[in-house]
This record gives structure tokens, C-alpha cells and sequence, in this order.
């Protein structure tokens, strides 16, 4: 279950070229961590912090790729190929739970009410950031195993991308994750995929709404 | 087509009606059990020797039963709390309804429309003679349960209740018998109370008694919780509060269809009841209220059938039930549920109370001996019965992706979630739990397959930590 590669050249995460801060090795024992800031004072960037704690596991689904950085669409395919593949809905389950144990670490501190996604039967928490090259950050965590996988597969898509990026992806594009032979199409607290993306873009749009002041300046950010 | 008799007899005999509907055509099953089993006109020779349960007796009436679903698993239906399988002569005489006689009901002359009338009017007098109103007047149909309570906040609240009186309800009760009432005291001032529960995860009846005083006008409570699986002692509770002067109001949503309900006999002032939980189509449920409750309550809805006359300026009203059914209503929904209460009386209400009761143990007591389950709700004894079900959770597993793994790999089918009780939930600490819940036609086999699902669930999970 444990990825060798902790590399950042493998498709996928993106940690930002010039972090501010240092990244704590693996098994840092830093008893305080930099926490990820989610007011960046753009006047300064230099105060802006992030703390990406560095993936404890950085495996992509299948096909790795190991050089190319690819885009969210061709993400999506990806992982719409991946899933599609596995046409009995338990391999679906189990594949999910496998990537559930992917997940990157969730800070504790991050387990806020602000940062809880409501409407889904399982708890999940998401924190949103932007790094230094204006490419959004999430992490997400959950207490359901399903739940965290889908939040994997979510966070591999679009951790690293850009809001624009971010913002345009459809629900409807990620149809074939849904666990079960008859896709849950309507929204509702069982999909709480659904729910998460969505938190994940309406946090975007609040967190460029904050920075730039208005949200045409999205479709630049590509 | 035959013609109903209308003769509508007290619990518990329901015998002399007999329903054309069981000899209409319908796709053959292998087994047809058309009469129950003690029957001397059975068409099948049942062997003395074996005594066959409830649950065996009954699934062949249950078509939705007999199915595969996702990996080819059968399907083991365990979620009867949030809704009950029909019968086929439920289905049968909805599909009668549409087929031979579907007409607006009431102000009809023709034949069709008097036919319609006829059979829904019994169906309210079948739902009387159900919980064993003093008359069918009494019984209002409305949409579902739910329904039924916004009725009587929104008519009886808003003239009954102002600022400074309180509202006495359990954190146990479910969100339709907690939320209209908090929109109603936000608008009047009324104050709502709650009783929490005891070490034995019941409602503490001590501290409602605590809670009543001259203040409180109304008492809402649930006669069977959907939770903890526990029975309050309504009578007492009814007595106690009318001792005080207020009014009580029972949902007993998972009562009147697992066993006798006997509205007089419990002195409630209003109860409510949905008809698809009790082998009835969706769509309908009643409210009982007595006579002269009713009878002084403004309307909820307004339009047709509960007006007396229309003019540009005012308008006067029907008398109940009618006041407080505007508009067409589910009528073959409600012929369904008719129906569904003879299905039930055929049986009897006191042999299918019996039979869960045995079910709800097996299920406790299998349930109980897997280690990490926790079941909330009081355990089973001499005294306290259980009703069939089980909410529960499993250590370090979430109960969603208990119920998944269930459905996908083994077909059984549960609910997750926090069954709308969030405040009792909170209370208990918990986000949210799994539960199973039984019915009539299920049996022995069906636990025993949710039993093993589940250590192969648990299993499942745990091998990936």
C-alpha cells in the first residue's frame, strides 16, 4: 500500500516550486506544523504560508505517469477510464478504500466547523489555499473510508490546478465514480462526492472573490 | 367484478370482508398462499407437521422480495422502518381502482364517481375501525405523517398556543414531530421542552413527568421510536398530561403497523400514522384527533371540498374531516391503504406483534454478540420489548460504509444516516449509525444472512488497516 514514490515529478501533486517554508520531511516530528493561511494578504505575497505537508503517498491510478504534468481534463479521463474498467461495483469499493489509505495527512487543527462540507451523511472536512503560484491547494478528510476515497481521486484531480480549472469541472464528468450499478444522479447527502466538489469550487470562487475582487479574472487563471 | 361487502367489523375480526382482489389475474408465483395458513380452504396441502413462520407464510405475497440485485446477491430487505414492501392485493387495488372505477370523489353523481366515493370513504372507515376511533369522522387523510402533524401545529398550534406556553417533546422524536413545532413557537412565543433519555437509552418518563405543569399544552410524543427501537407507556404519559390540562399528540408511525393501536383505549388526543410503512402506497397517512378537537380547529389548507360556500369575500367552512382535506385527494392511494389494513387484519395484529417480537430478539441477541457493534436503545427483557430493529455501529467503521459494502457484496439493504433524529444522535454522541429494520415478512433466514454480511463487512474493512 505504500507508495516508493514520494516524488513530486509523478503526475498528479504539485508542490509549489518556491515554498515559503520549508516542507517537513515525512516523519517530521515537528510538534507544530505551518499551517495553511486562508486569508493570503496579496499585497505581500511573501507572508502568504503554506504548509503542503509532503503526500506521505503519491500514487496516481494507473497508468503512472512519470514525467508529464498532465491537465484536469486529461485527469479526468484518467480516472473515468480507471473506474470504468472496474465494472463489478465491489472492485469499485475496494479500489476506493485502497486509495482511502493514499490520503494525505489532515492536520487536526483543520477539523473545523468552517471547514466541514454540510449536506453528506459522512463527515468531511476540506481546507482550501492557494500557493505562491496561484494554483489551488485542498486537503480533505472524512470518516467514512469510502468517502476518503473519493476525496483521493477528487484531491489527485485537482489539487495543484487552477481555479479556472477547478471551477469548470462538472459533476456530470465524474458520473462514472459513482459506486453502484444505477448512479445516483440527484444530488442528495449520499453523494457526498458531489457535495465536497462542489464545496471545493465555491470555496475557489470565495477565495478569488477575496484575493482579486471579482470572479471574471477566473477565466484568466488557466 | 364482485362487490365489496360493507360490513366493517371492530378489531380483531376483519373475516367477512373479503377482497375480490386476491382472485384477480396476476403473474403466476410458485407458491400462492391466498388465505392464512390455518385456513381449511387452502389450496395447498400444508403439512400439519411443520409449522411455517409469519415471515415463510407471507414473503410469497411480496413479489419486490423475490429479486437479485447488484452482484447477483438475493435481495434481503432490512429497511422497513423508512418504508414497508406491498402486498399484491395492495397493488391489485390500486391498479383496480385505476382500471375499473378511478373518478373524483364526493360531488359525483355517476356511476364511477359514486363507486370511487364509496370505496374511499370505506377505506376511511376501515382506517377507524384500524385504531379503533369512536367514528370515521375522526380520521383525516392527509399526505403522509408528516403531514399530519404540520396539520395540527398549523391549525390547532396557531389557535391554541401563545407566548409563554410550553411544549413538552422528547430529544428522541423524529424531525417531523420536532420542527413544526419549533416554527410554531418562533411564531407564537410557545417554548419547547425537551426530556432526554435515561442510562437505559429510553425516553426518561420521570423527568416528562417533571417537565409538566400548568404551562404545557401540548405533549408530542413517538409510541415506538425508529432508533432505539423502545415503547412508550402512552396511556400514562396521555393520563399525566391531562392531568395538567394539555394535549397529547402520538406518532405512531412505528406502531400502528406492528401492532394493535387502540386509540380510546390510549386517550390521545391526536395520532398520526403513515400508510406506507404499514404495507400501504405512498402518498396517503391520517391524522386521528377527536371529534371535538377537530371540530373546533380552523382549516390548514384551503380550496375545495372543505368549503361549505364560496363567496368573493368570505367563505364558510365544511365540518371535519372534510375542513381539513382540500383538493382532490390520493384516492386510490387511499383505497390502497384500505386494503393494506385488511391484508393486516387477516393476519392479526396481535400474531404479527408476537412474531416481531420473537424476530426483534433474534436480531438483538445475534447482533449483540459481534464484537465492536454497539446497538442503541434499551436491551430486550422480560419487561421491555424491543421493536424489530436495530440501530447500531460498528467501532472504527462508518456506518456508510457499512451499509455500502452490505448492499454491493451481499444485497442486504440497510439505512445509514442519522434517520431524521439528529438532535438524538447528537445526544448519544454519535454523527450518525447503521440500522436494520424487520417487518413481518421477514424471517429468521434474513437475519441470519444480515448477520454474516456483516462479520464479512467488518472483516472486509479491517483487513485494510
Amino acid at each position: 500500500m505504500n507508495s516508493a514514490a514520494a516524488s513530486a515529478s509523478a503526475a498528479g501533486f504539485r508542490p509549489p516550486t518556491r515554498p515559503i517554508l520549508p516542507l517537513p520531511p515525512p516523519n517530521s516530528s515537528n510538534p507544530n506544523p505551518p499551517r495553511i493561511q486562508f486569508k493570503p494578504n496579496h499585497h505581500s505575497i511573501s507572508t502568504r504560508s503554506i504548509q503542503i505537508s509532503h503526500p506521505k503517498h503519491v500514487t496516481p491510478p494507473q497508468p503512472p505517469y512519470l514525467s508529464t504534468t498532465l491537465t484536469v481534463p486529461e485527469k479526468l479521463d484518467i480516472l473515468v477510464t480507471e473506474f470504468k474498467s472496474l465494472p463489478e461495483p465491489i472492485d469499485r469499493v475496494k479500489r476506493l478504500i485502497h486509495y482511502a489509505g493514499l490520503l494525505p495527512e489532515f492536520d487536526e487543527s483543520g477539523r473545523v466547523e468552517s471547514n466541514r462540507v454540510t449536506g453528506c451523511t459522512a463527515q468531511v472536512w476540506l481546507e482550501v489555499a492557494m500557493d505562491v503560484e496561484g494554483s489551488m491547494r485542498f486537503r480533505v478528510d472524512s470518516d467514512s473510508e469510502i468517502t476518503k476515497g473519493f476525496c483521493y481521486c477528487l484531491i489527485w484531480l485537482l489539487d495543484g490546478a487552477s481555479p479556472g480549472d477547478v471551477v469548470e469541472i462538472r459533476v456530470d464528468d465524474l458520473g462514472e465514480m459513482n459506486v453502484g450499478i444505477l448512479p445516483i444522479r440527484a444530488s442528495s447527502r449520499v453523494n457526498t462526492w458531489h457535495n465536497v466538489l462542489l464545496s471545493m469550487q465555491r470555496r475557489t470562487r470565495d477565495l478569488i472573490m477575496e484575493i482579486y475582487g471579482d470572479h471574471s479574472s477566473l477565466s484568466l487563471l488557466h | 367484478m364482485m362487490a365489496m361487502e360493507g360490513v366493517v367489523l371492530k378489531l380483531p375480526s376483519f373475516s367477512q370482508l373479503v377482497n375480490p382482489n386476491y382472485f384477480s389475474n396476476r403473474t403466476p408465483l410458485k407458491f400462492r398462499f391466498n388465505f392464512p395458513k390455518f385456513s381449511s380452504t387452502a389450496s395447498l396441502s400444508v403439512p400439519e407437521a411443520a409449522p411455517v413462520s409469519l415471515g415463510h407464510s407471507t414473503r410469497p405475497d411480496f413479489e419486490i422480495l423475490h429479486q437479485k440485485v447488484n452482484n447477483g446477491s438475493k435481495l434481503v430487505y432490512l429497511d422497513n422502518a423508512a418504508t414497508s414492501q406491498k402486498p399484491s392485493a395492495v397493488i391489485d387495488a390500486v391498479n383496480n381502482y385505476y382500471k375499473s372505477y378511478n373518478s373524483n370523489v364526493h360531488r359525483g353523481i355517476h356511476f364511477l364517481s359514486a363507486r370511487a366515493t364509496d370505496e374511499y370513504e370505506m377505506a376511511r372507515r376501515k382506517v377507524a375501525a384500524f385504531v379503533n376511533a369512536s367514528e370515521s369522522s375522526e380520521i383525516v387523510f392527509t399526505r403522509n405523517a408528516t403531514e399530519a402533524i404540520n396539520l395540527v401545529a398549523y391549525s390547532w398550534g396557531f389557535s391554541n398556543l401563545k407566548a409563554g406556553d410550553e411544549i413538552v417533546v422528547t430529544i428522541a422524536e423524529h424531525h417531523s414531530a420536532i420542527v413544526p413545532w419549533q416554527i410554531l413557537s418562533e411564531k407564537t412565543g410557545a417554548v419547547l421542552k425537551f426530556v432526554s433519555l435515561t442510562e437505559d437509552e429510553v425516553p426518561d418518563t420521570k423527568m416528562l413527568q417533571d417537565l409538566l405543569s400548568k404551562k404545557t399544552k401540548l405533549v408530542v410524543v413517538h409510541h415506538v421510536s425508529n432508533v432505539l427501537a423502545s415503547v412508550l407507556p402512552i396511556k400514562d404519559i396521555a393520563k399525566w398530561a391531562h392531568d395538567v390540562g394539555a394535549r397529547i399528540l402520538v406518532d405512531a408511525c412505528q406502531s400502528v403497523p406492528h401492532m394493535v393501536v387502540d386509540v380510546q383505549n390510549l386517550g390521545v388526543d391526536f395520532l398520526v400514522a403513515s400508510s406506507h410503512k404499514m404495507c400501504g402506497p405512498t402518498g396517503v397517512g391520517f391524522l386521528y384527533g377527536k371529534s371535538e378537537l377537530l371540530a373546533a380547529m380552523p382549516p390548514f389548507l384551503g380550496g375545495g371540498e372543505m368549503i361549505s360556500d364560496v363567496f368573493l369575500d368570505h367563505s364558510t367552512y365544511a365540518d371535519p374531516p372534510s375542513r381539513f382535506e382540500a383538493g382532490t385527494p390520493a384516492i386510490g392511494e387511499a383505497i390502497g391503504l384500505g386494503s393494506a389494513i385488511d391484508y393486516l387484519s387477516q393476519i392479526g395484529m396481535q400474531k404479527i406483534h408476537d412474531y416481531e417480537v420473537e424476530l426483534a430478539n433474534y436480531l438483538y441477541e445475534n447482533l449483540h454478540t459481534i464484537p465492536g457493534v454497539r446497538i442503541y436503545g434499551p436491551a430486550p427483557s422480560q419487561n421491555v420489548h424491543r421493536a424489530a430493529l436495530c440501530s447500531f455501529n460498528v467501532e472504527g467503521l462508518h456506518p456508510t460504509d457499512i451499509a455500502t459494502f452490505l448492499d454491493q457484496q451481499h444485497g442486504v439493504a440497510i439505512r445509514s444516516g442519522h434517520h431524521c433524529a439528529q438532535p438524538l444522535h447528537r445526544y448519544l454522541g454519535i454523527n450518525a449509525s447503521a440500522r436494520a429494520s424487520l417487518y413481518f415478512y421477514n424471517t429468521k433466514e434474513d437475519v441470519d444472512d444480515f448477520i454474516r454480511a456483516l462479520v464479512d463487512t467488518i472483516a472486509f474493512f479491517t483487513s485494510f488497516k
